[in-house]
């Protein structure tokens, strides 16, 4: 069932996305230095533990929060862009600045005006940044939709399910009832419900019916790509699975991408193409799924791989879970790590030394 | 093994504008002692409220429409909010599936981490003054009795008070020693973690103020068994010097006071154990100091000492009073089973009147109350539920009597405006509910099985009274009495709270607990709250976790900690555990017994390599191929449709409208509960030897094909 649809063109590209939320002095690094690419009709999975960073990058993506730093295009175009990292070189040109000008002998002049010049080509590039930022075009937006993780929350418990699935579209400009019914009940019927249920109230159903609410007001804009936050976490086993059986009729109906968000890895396994692990608001290992399964490689991917339970009571008795302590594990003292491609299509979060370690390993392997 | 909690035919219904629901309807299930038993199904299939029942906090629609749950010798059901207070947290404890809404949200975690331990401590002193006293003067009581001459009595008096006086001592010793020796451990502990830190130079951003618990802890472990007064000097100045060290960031320095710490620590740690029973009596009665003598010729002379002048003649002389105390019962229980045989023509006649009733029931009560001893230390559960559970099903009988009439007359009414408008050949637009009449009969067969099992209780009793280890039964009731006088001792004072409130959080894997220890719920991320949740139930040390799907919310490295912590607490404290989840991993992870629950009943029981390997009910295989493994690749076979509604339950199998594999007799009659092993229960027509023989799904067979080959596989590799 998977990869069969994915090819080499990417449709989301995401370049070095930081966001970071102040509290008072204190800087909350919720996702830090990320850069991946989605590639059209493909399903890429992006898992970690809670508090990674997984939901704000996608909710990043939406253009939810302002990003602190990085870039993001969506078919070519730059629809999301921070600053930080502009304003950081600027400052550090100034400090450079300083402790050369304190130098005898300095020629003052001169650095004065290379430090000018770093300062215009970096106020240039936040224009830039805050133009592209805040005149997007809201149309290719609205083909990035969303779904949220707790179908009850994420309905409005006052709307009919008609005002809830057709808001996008009078949003959108749609003014003509007749055409707003029709395609109400065009994705009703998607998504496995009946006409009759669009003059209901979200509380008059089950949880998975309620998901189903929820991907079809996702699909009503006729979508390229969609973010899954975490869309089936919230619900029955029994349930979970209707739900993925019907988000992956819908992908091979419309030549759907998505973002899959999740933390359960069976079924990111069964579901996504590719799959990003994150740590600390870091990406550490990104690469095909069954690669990454087979072959992990970073300690993390390690240790969360060894704690998936499987319905299985004798193997489960015996699993041996792997502990990831960072401080036990890397050496990063002197040398910072990087995002690397250790094999093609392969990438693992590791400094110089560590790499060649891994490149002996598969060596090895090979 | 022994049962800690048993739960009989269980049901409960909640009223509604719509009508009746019936969310329980009868179920059955045991939970020994250090068991886990995985509740299994979907959300509404009556999981939830099961777990409720047990603890006592049903919503107010709720009806407990029979049914018993017997823990600790008392039916759960039919105790007062009062005696609730007692277990609920106490000896029972939940974690809840949303870990937000159970926090209260303005209050930080520290104060609600110590909230229940402060007041539970104080409840917990109070109880334990009482039953210590309590058990004392019965005991004195007979040992006086079960006395030939006055003399005896007269002892028994001198020795209890004795034992009273001293036993105290022995506990204010060893509360004192064990603190210093637990200071020191914890101290030493920590040493460890902050050196690794300060060799990798990483220190953490709490640091000062675990250094400054280093030097507490330190301070606190001097004690004459454990760090000798002799090396306070040296503890103070090392402890001192570190504390400047770590100030101007000399690691180098620090960790070289931090290891010399250590190593006094250590050493303190390792010496022998002093028995501080032995020697509480011997500071209280012989008026001499203690001998200067090594630490095992000390204990071997203390416990000389002991015997000779008074242990030996005490034991004898409780001993004595078991037999005594068991033979009263003996005469009790018999007199009672003759008052029950008579009884049972009382309540076999044709209809009942209730004033005999009632006067049959208080004589009843009043012998079977006289059967228990007080010198047991495990409670008679049948023998204590009795005369509530008879009270509670005449009850029944006598409402049943005045009100089936006019139930009767409402559903005749009722029917007949629904065969109305069936007659004008229009579709009713509502369904018409069976009458909810009670049956007399069936009452009456409970009432008569209640007394007839009680009976074949007491006879076995009876029975089994010859084979009774008085030796160790004596020593069991002693081990009672020096808990109760250590709990007396025991006091949780605000510091104490929080320096547990403080390890609880370590234990539970919560980093730099100190900062924590201070914040709200907000501050927290899902993982980290529902281990401040696990934190709080296990606060009160109770004896049966309930968790309510705890791990439903949490990513997989956290569920599998959070997993692994409740199974190690588990192990550790001998908890018993009820499980709660739809998630099958987590099941074959935790569970030694499996329940499957469908729509308020129990449709599969086993051990849970019976409900993984060899799964007999249509529902546990719909469940099992619904979720992926990391070898699924063909479509997920999901379960078409949705539970049924509870208002209307249906006649017959409730999950045949979505079984594939239905068959007519599904649709008409209840299946029974089938056998397949001594430990494995199905409830299917499926498994009657006239059914057709019917193949698990192929989804299933694949993956169990799949996993004994990967376990050969890792059989040779080990090979």
């Amino acid at each position: 069932m998977r990869g069969k649809m994915s090819n080499q063109e990417p449709l989301l590209r995401v370049e070095h996305l930081c966001q970071y939320f102040k509290a008072g002095n204190f800087v909350t690094k919720a996702v830090d230095d990320v850069s991946f690419d989605i590639r059209k009709g493909e399903v890429f999975g992006l898992v970690g533990e809670s508090g990674c960073g997984k939901t704000t990058t996608g909710r990043s993506i939406i253009k939810l929060y302002n990003i602190t730093s990085g870039n993001i295009y969506f078919k070519g175009v730059r629809i999301a862009a921070g600053t930080q990292s502009y304003k950081d070189a600027i400052a550090a040109a100034k400090a450079e600045y300083a402790e050369k000008a304190k130098q005898p002998g300095a020629d003052k002049a001169k650095l004065k005006s290379e430090l000018n010049a770093v300062i215009r080509e970096q106020n240039e590039l936040i224009r830039s940044a805050k133009r592209d930022h805040k005149n997007c075009d809201r149309k290719l937006v609205t083909q990035i939709q969303m779904i949220f993780q707790d179908p009850i929350a994420s309905l409005d418990p006052r709307m009919t399910v008609r005002e809830i699935i057709s808001e996008g579209l009078i949003i959108q400009g749609e003014r003509d009832k007749k055409v707003i019914d029709e395609k109400v009940y065009e994705m009703l019927e998607l998504v496995g419900l009946v006409r009759e249920h669009a003059s209901r109230y979200p509380h008059e159903f089950s949880g998975g019916q309620r998901q189903r609410i929820g991907v079809a007001r996702s699909i009503i804009m006729n979508p390229d790509m969609i973010i899954a936050d975490e869309p089936v976490s919230a619900l029955d086993v029994s349930v979970q699975a209707q739900v993925i059986n019907l988000l992956n009729d819908l992908r091979e109906k419309f030549g759907l991408t998505i973002l899959f968000i999740a933390h359960d890895l069976s079924v990111v396994k069964y579901f996504s193409d590719r799959i990003g692990v994150m740590y600390y608001g870091k990406m550490v290992e990104l690469a095909d799924s069954d690669e990454l399964f087979a072959h992990p490689l970073h300690p993390y991917t390690r240790s969360l791989l060894s704690a998936i339970p499987l319905p299985d009571p004798i193997y489960e008795k015996s699993r041996k879970r792997i502990i990831y302590n960072p401080l036990a594990e890397h050496d990063y003292t002197t040398d910072k790590p990087v995002f690397r491609e250790v094999r093609p299509g392969h990438f693992v979060q590791c400094n110089e030394a560590e790499y060649r370690k891994i490149q002996a390993e598969l060596a090895k392997d090979a | 093994m022994e049962k800690k909690l048993q739960v009989r035919n269980l049901r409960i219904s909640f009223h509604t504008t719509n009508g009746k629901v019936q969310a329980v309807r009868g179920i059955d299930f045991d939970l020994a002692k250090g068991e886990t038993l995985a509740i299994v199904g979907e959300s509404g299939s009556g999981k939830s409220v099961t777990s409720k029942a047990i603890l006592g906090i049903l919503a107010g629609n709720s009806i407990v429409e029979s049914g018993e749950i017997i823990y600790d010798g008392k039916d759960l059901l039919k105790i007062s909010e009062e005696d609730f207070h007692k277990i609920r947290g106490d000896k029972i404890a939940m974690i809840f599936q949303d870990p937000m809404s159970s926090l209260n949200p303005i209050v930080r975690i520290g104060r609600q981490l110590t909230e229940a331990m402060l007041l539970k401590g104080k409840a917990r002193q109070r109880e334990s003054r009482s039953n210590f006293n309590s058990y004392l003067k019965a005991l004195n009581e007979a040992m006086a009795k079960s006395g030939k001459d006055p003399s005896d009595g007269e002892r028994a008096n001198v020795n209890c008070k004795k034992f009273d006086k001293f036993e105290f001592k022995h506990i204010e010793l060893e509360s004192a020693y064990n603190t210093a020796h637990e200071a020191a451990e914890e101290a030493s502990d920590d040493i460890s973690k902050i050196a690794f830190e300060m060799e990798k130079n990483a220190v953490g951003k709490d640091a000062a103020d675990r250094i400054n618990d280093i030097v507490r802890q330190s301070n606190a472990s001097i004690h004459p068994y454990v760090v000798p007064e002799s090396r306070k000097a040296e503890v103070k100045t090392l402890t001192g010097s570190l504390k400047r060290q770590f100030k101007k960031k000399d690691y180098g320095s620090a960790l070289d006071s931090l290891r010399r710490i250590r190593e006094i620590l250590d050493e303190g740690r390792e010496k022998p154990v002093p028995n501080f029973f032995r020697m509480g009596y011997y500071l209280c009665f012989s008026g001499q100091p203690l001998p200067d003598l090594p630490m095992e010729k000390l204990n071997d002379y203390l416990k000389e000492y002991l015997d000779k002048d008074f242990m030996l003649a005490f034991l004898e002389d409780a001993e004595r009073a078991m037999r005594y105390s068991a033979g009263v019962r003996v005469e009790n229980i018999r007199a009672a089973m003759e008052e029950l045989t008579k009884s049972l023509e009382v309540y076999g006649r044709e209809t009942l009147d209730r004033k005999e009733c009632m006067d049959t029931l208080k004589q009843l009560g009043a012998a079977v109350g006289k059967t228990n001893d007080p010198l047991a230390l495990v409670k008679d559960s049948l023998s204590n539920t009795f005369s509530s559970s008879l009270k509670g099903e005449l009850d029944t009988y006598f409402h049943a009597i005045k009100n089936n009439g006019k139930i009767l007359k409402k559903y005749e009414k009722e029917k007949r405006k629904y065969d109305a408008i069936l007659a004008k050949g229009k579709k009713p637009g509502w369904e018409l509910a069976d009458a909810a009449v009670t049956d007399l009969e069936m009452i009456k067969g409970n009432i008569e099985h209640l007394i007839r099992r009680l009976l074949e209780h007491f006879q076995e009793i009876l029975d089994a009274e010859k084979d009774r280890d008085y030796g160790s039964e004596t020593v069991a009731a002693i081990d009672y009495l020096k808990e109760n006088a250590s709990g007396v001792v025991a006091k949780v004072t605000g510091e104490i709270a929080k320096h547990r409130a403080i390890k609880l959080m370590e234990e539970v894997g919560i980093a730099e607990p100190h900062k924590r220890y201070r914040q709200y719920p907000f501050e927290f991320s899902g993982g980290m709250r529902q281990r401040i949740v696990i934190a709080i139930a296990l606060a009160a040390d109770p004896d049966i976790l309930i968790c309510d799907e705890p791990t439903t919310a949490l990513d997989v490295t956290i569920q599998s900690q959070i997993l692994e912590l409740i199974n190690r607490l588990k192990e550790e404290r001998k908890l018993s555990v009820i499980f709660i989840t739809h998630d099958l991993g987590v099941v074959a992870n935790m569970a030694d017994r499996v329940a499957v629950m469908y729509a308020g009943k129990i449709v599969e029981y086993g051990t849970s390599e019976d409900i993984f390997y060899d799964s007999r009910h249509p529902y546990t295989w719909a469940l099992l191929s619904s979720m992926p493994d990391l070898d699924t690749n063909e479509k997920l076979t999901a379960i078409p449709g949705t539970p049924p509604n509870m208002i209307y339950p249906p006649k017959g199998d409730a999950f045949a409208p979505r079984n594939r594999y239905a068959m007519q007799i599904d649709f008409e009659r209840q299946p029974p509960m089938f056998r397949v092993s001594d430990t494995h229960y199905a409830a299917t027509w499926l498994l009657h030897p006239d059914a057709p023989k019917v193949d698990p799904p192929k989804a299933i067979t694949d993956r169990i094909a799949r996993m004994n080959r990967r376990r050969q596989q890792a059989q040779e590799e080990t090979c």
